[in-house]
């Protein structure tokens, strides 16, 4: 609980500081603010009170076990990564640096109480700390009209998800009285052919299908991914999703196991048309933030691949995708933030010429692809070999298997395709319009080395990471 | 085995100094070179220590980590330290050193200097890689990082089309003989069971017949990876291309490391060859010395006379493997790699000196412009040559007598005659640069070269002078449990009055050669041969035309094999197969997007049918 007060007090503090602080000096809380994250991480490492490794709290609502210590990391790293991202963000805000940065930080609190949520009340609750923070990032830009009108599809489809969720869990309240994970596990088997339970659940997965974009709930990223500051993308696409992760599998794998184990056809098709969607839609894109809106997709159905698998191997590899994906998702943003700061569109073009402007740039851009794509040795790889593995064992029990592992592979090559087209658009565009060179703050420098660092450790020594991702995920072995 | 982490550092130093420079220190050029220097320096006083902390013949002489097991294959990264390589890393990183140097003064006026010395790094980190390896796994890697250093080398001055084409024809050559090799490879490890050189060694010694009727194929198809990295007929073509590329590059690589490592592995690989394969590898290197020796002849490019020089020698070495002989070969190698160096690097001072001037007939008269390139080549010359008492003589002579031990009168025949055409090309080659009267405006204008060429020259002239008798081939011979014995000082200068009909054709040769070249070229003023040799000189010039044949024959079927393949590729492979696979894709795709339309109405019906749709899915069964 300690790291979640701490989140939440650097969150006002940061608000209030827009008081105090001159005009001038507003980037000064925005790395104030990472440098506090960065402390919480690293006690988060040390065990020094902050992270106990075991515990409840709440009557059992908050949970304190591997899997949330492992996603609180991964949320204090993709924060940290997002506001280094925001500073040079903020010459594009018109107004309210510091509340862009509070903001973020509150998100961040939701995830965090997301990743430790063993209760559908704590479910909802964080998941509307989550959303409705960042109905507010999305729309920030508040001059520009694409950005508000990302926001305003984002509210009012959000809204419609949430109504889902929320009757869901009404309906599965109502038809066993039990909120708390693990009282509902203890009973659900009772429920298994009660009609009204089952589409209870059902409710709640279309809420957690949204929030993960996954098929057919996807239809709002794109435009969203889109219009909303790079910032806020970055963090939708790594923060949002992976708290909608970490929920449908405490849904999926604690509470409701039983049912789960006969939705395996479910989870395999979802999972295989979000690859498909994704990837052929993000074919003919030339806007690189829808692209990479579309590519979010696919990849939230790779990531699918470890919760159709129902095994531990399949969701120790999701996690270790999760971590690939955060570094790899925040290079590309941070590339783009920088590139498109005297540009009014996000087009491949603006990308032309960039080995010129700014070599380290154009080098994590292609790292970025070629770790998305999944080639060796970044991490993208590691992640998608240990996925389709976790898919083929299931193999023998159920001949879909085959087929979702077919259909991944299948959407990696159509991935090539467009992943290089970025790569191409970069170092082979025919004329570059503006060729002057992009200076770089230091500060963002050790973003960007910090996201190339990562891609590569978790492509070239895979063990320590997995380790981490096998203990998280022994949580429901149990 | 003491201070086992220096081997490591050693190898490691050039690669982090290649990292370093491509990374951070590509725009300051003497940062760069200094990093790249030291790198190798520091790579020269390490070795030093361990030696001298572990001496040359430890009782532990591997060190060996984990890379990778999948199944049954255990491939380990690991470091053989014995005589052998020992040598050859003090070669790599001395001759390499006094080369890095050299650069240093030859380079200055260069703009990619930073470049130069990232690739030099590259190349310093692969040879030593090779050098060291204890299993073909990794040499084999190692082998093909030479292979693409040496391609970045050669055609580092890539705005020159001449310099792009020699570097490709060098890279694709060798990846000729690199084919079998690698067959070669596979063909041991199949049989058995292991690429450690230890094991290896271990299960031939007890079992000479494991390779069993393979055995000559096998050993052939590993010596064709030696044929393509040390230029061995018919893949001799590229190394005379090859000096194109800068100067100390063909000095370090095609002289002195890289053309020697095939030797060097048929030396660590030697137990792998059966009677016969080893005879096809001396009469092949026999070949070759010959060849190359008479082309050499009459070539008029210092730096060409010097390549064909250096294909000649190594057809020595070769040679001198296949009459089973290691030790001469690699004391061959250990002072070629002395007084090659020396050579290159004194016809780099020249070619400084004469801004760019590459042909021979437009220098004469520079010994009084440039006194110390002059010494230090004539010490070079006279060590090639084999005048005693200079390290080519110690050298030579050793083979000559393992000739004649193997009773092989026909390679001895071909030794000697390759010997005194040694010594014939090698002073026309001197005294129509050096001696004489100028020729030209650029060759009276010529100038010394600085304080930081010159240097390294004389570092080198001293051990082609005295590398003969300082206990370099005593160390080879109890490599390969050969002589027991270690000789005095005293012993080695006089070693070859052991075989003294060796030695006495050996003199005879240098003495036909030498005057037979002090009376044709003293006071020529053109080249003289031409009209007493006619077509033979014609066809010695143009280097017996094999790149003419090769052009007509293998180079005009691959082209053709290449057009069908094209066409299958374009018509079949591109169009029929993945045009209709993409095209569909790509519909699809643009399909799909039409549902996106961006109006909000459309996804929230679109949400509430994929509720539906999720629902009937799960429950409507």
């Amino acid at each position: 609980m300690t790291l979640e007060v701490c989140v939440m007090a650097l969150g006002v503090v940061l608000m209030l500081a827009d008081f105090w602080l001159p005009a001038d000096r507003k980037k000064f809380a925005g790395y104030a603010a990472v440098a506090a994250l960065a402390g919480l991480l690293f006690l988060s490492f040390g065990g020094c009170g902050c992270c106990s490794l075991s515990g409840t709290a709440f009557n059992g609502m908050f949970v304190e076990d591997g899997l949330a210590v492992f996603f609180k990391r991964f949320f204090l790293i993709a924060a940290i990564l997002v506001l280094f991202m925001a500073v040079e963000f903020s010459d594009r805000i018109a107004g309210g640096v510091s509340e862009y940065y509070s903001l973020i930080v509150f998100a961040l609190s939701g995830m965090l109480f997301a990743a430790s949520a063993n209760d559908f009340t704590m479910l909802f609750v964080s998941i509307e700390l989550i959303t409705i923070t960042f109905y507010i990032l999305t729309s920030f830009q508040r001059g520009r009209l694409v950005s508000l009108e990302a926001g305003v599809k984002y509210l009012i489809l959000g809204a419609l998800s949430s109504s889902f969720l929320v009757f869901g869990i009404a309906l599965v309240w109502g038809t066993t009285g039990k909120l708390n994970f693990n009282e509902l596990a203890a009973v659900a088997a009772q429920f298994e052919s009660n009609k009204i339970f089952l589409i209870g659940v059902l409710f709640i997965l279309v809420g957690l299908g949204f929030k993960i974009a996954a098929f057919p709930f996807q239809i709002w990223a794109p435009d969203v991914y889109q219009g909303a500051p790079t910032p806020t993308t970055a963090f939708l696409a790594v923060g949002s999703k992976a708290a909608g992760f970490v929920l449908l599998l405490r849904v999926l794998f604690t509470a409701v196991p039983t049912v789960t184990a006969h939705w395996a056809n479910l989870l395999i098709v979802i999972s295989g048309i979000t690859i498909l969607y994704g990837n052929l839609c993000a074919l003919p894109q030339r806007n690189l933030k829808r692209l990479l809106g579309y590519s979010s997709i696919a990849h939230a159905g790779y990531l699918l691949l470890g919760v159709a698998a129902l095994s531990t191997s399949g969701q120790s590899a999701l996690l270790y995708y999760l971590a690939g994906y955060l570094f790899t998702v925040c290079a590309a943003f941070t590339v783009i933030c920088l590139v498109t700061r005297h540009l009014d569109n996000d087009d491949l073009s603006a990308l032309a010429g960039l080995n010129r402007r700014s070599p380290l740039l154009a080098a994590t851009m292609t790292l970025a692809m070629v770790s998305l794509a999944g080639i060796p040795p970044l991490a993208g790889f590691f992640g998608k070999f240990l996925l389709l593995k976790s898919v083929l064992e299931q193999g023998a029990a159920n001949p879909g298997y085959y087929c979702l592992a077919f259909t991944a592979l299948a959407g990696v090559v159509i991935s090539f395709y467009y992943y290089f087209g970025v790569i191409r658009a970069i170092y082979w565009s025919k004329a570059a319009a503006d060729v002057s060179p992009i200076s770089l703050s230091g500060p963002i420098k050790v973003a960007l080395w910090i996201c190339i660092a990562g891609m590569f450790w978790l492509g070239l020594f895979p063990s320590k990471a997995l380790n981490l991702a096998t203990e998280a995920a022994s949580v429901f072995a149990k | 085995m003491k201070l086992e982490a220096l081997p490591w550092i050693i190898l490691f130093l050039p690669l982090l100094a290649t990292a370093v420079i491509t990374l951070f220190t590509l725009r300051c050029r003497t940062k760069s070179s200094l990093i790249s220097i030291s790198a190798v320096v520091a790579g020269f006083i390490l070795s030093l220590v361990y030696i001298h902390a572990n001496g040359w013949h430890s009782e532990h002489t591997e060190t060996s980590r984990t890379w990778l097991s999948i199944g049954d294959l255990h491939a380990d990264f690991g470091l053989k330290l014995d005589a052998l390589s020992l040598m050859m890393l003090l070669i790599v990183t001395g001759v390499g050193g006094a080369i890095h140097i050299y650069s240093f003064g030859y380079m200055h006026e260069d703009k990619s200097m930073a470049r130069f010395f990232a690739f030099l790094s590259l190349f310093t980190f692969s040879m030593l890689g090779i050098v060291l390896s204890n299993n073909f796994l990794q040499m084999f890697i190692f082998w093909e990082l030479v292979g693409v250093s040496s391609y970045l080398l050669i055609g580092f001055w890539f705005e020159k089309p001449s310099a792009g084409d020699a570097a490709k024809k060098a890279f694709i050559t060798n990846r000729l003989g690199d084919f079998g090799f690698l067959l070669g490879i596979l063909m041991v490890w199949g049989l058995l069971g292991s690429l450690n050189f230890g094991v290896l060694e271990a299960v031939m010694t007890t079992n000479p017949a494991a390779l069993g009727c393979c055995a000559t194929l096998a050993g052939l198809l590993i010596f064709c990876g030696a044929m393509g990295k040390s230029a061995q007929f018919p893949l001799h073509v590229w190394l005379a291309d090859a000096m194109e590329g800068p100067t100390p590059v063909s000095a370090l690589i095609h002289a002195a490391t890289m053309v020697a490592a095939g030797v060097y592995m048929l030396c660590r690989t030697l137990f792998l060859f059966d009677a016969n394969a080893l005879h096809v590898i001396a009469y092949i290197g026999g070949f070759t010395a010959l060849l190359a020796a008479l082309i050499a002849v009459q070539q008029n490019d210092i730096k060409r006379i010097l390549a064909y020089s250096t294909l000649s020698q190594l057809g020595y070495m070769v040679m001198a493997v296949g009459l089973a002989g290691p030790t001469p070969a690699m004391f061959h190698l250990t002072t070629h790699a002395f007084f090659k160096a020396l050579l290159f690097l004194g016809a780099g001072s020249v070619i400084h000196g004469l801004h760019e001037e590459q042909n021979i007939w437009k220098m004469g008269g520079l010994k009084k412009k440039m006194p110390v390139t002059f010494w230090t080549f004539i010490l070079g010359t006279l060590a090639l040559s084999g005048v005693p008492p200079f390290s080519g003589f110690y050298s030579k002579d050793s083979i000559f007598a393992q000739a004649l031990h193997q009773h092989n009168y026909v390679l001895f025949t071909v030794a000697v005659l390759v010997a005194a055409l040694t010594t014939f090309y090698m002073f026309r080659l001197f005294f129509v640069a050096f001696l004489g009267e100028p020729r030209t405006e650029q060759a009276r204008h010529a100038h010394e070269s600085p304080k930081v060429m010159t240097l390294p020259l004389l570092a080198l002239a001293v051990f082609a002078v005295i590398g003969g008798f300082i206990g370099i081939a005593g160390l080879y011979g109890a490599q390969f449990h050969l002589e027991g014995e270690s000789l005095t000082l005293a012993q080695q200068f006089l070693e070859p009055l052991h075989a003294p009909f060796a030695l006495a054709c050996g003199l005879g040769a240098v003495i036909i050669g030498l005057i037979a070249a002090f009376i044709l070229y003293k006071k020529a003023a053109t080249d003289p041969l031409p009209a007493r040799l006619g077509w033979l000189s014609r066809a010695m010039r143009d280097r017996f035309y094999f790149d003419e044949i090769y052009q007509a024959t293998f180079i005009r079927a691959h082209d053709f094999i290449a057009s069908v393949c094209d066409l299958f590729d374009r018509w079949i492979v591109e169009g029929a197969c993945i045009g209709l696979v993409r095209g569909g894709t790509d519909l699809t795709g643009r399909a799909l997007r039409l549902a996106q339309t961006g109006n909000l109405q459309t996804y929230a019906l679109l949400f509430a049918l994929g509720v539906a749709l999720v629902l009937y899915f799960a429950l409507g069964k």
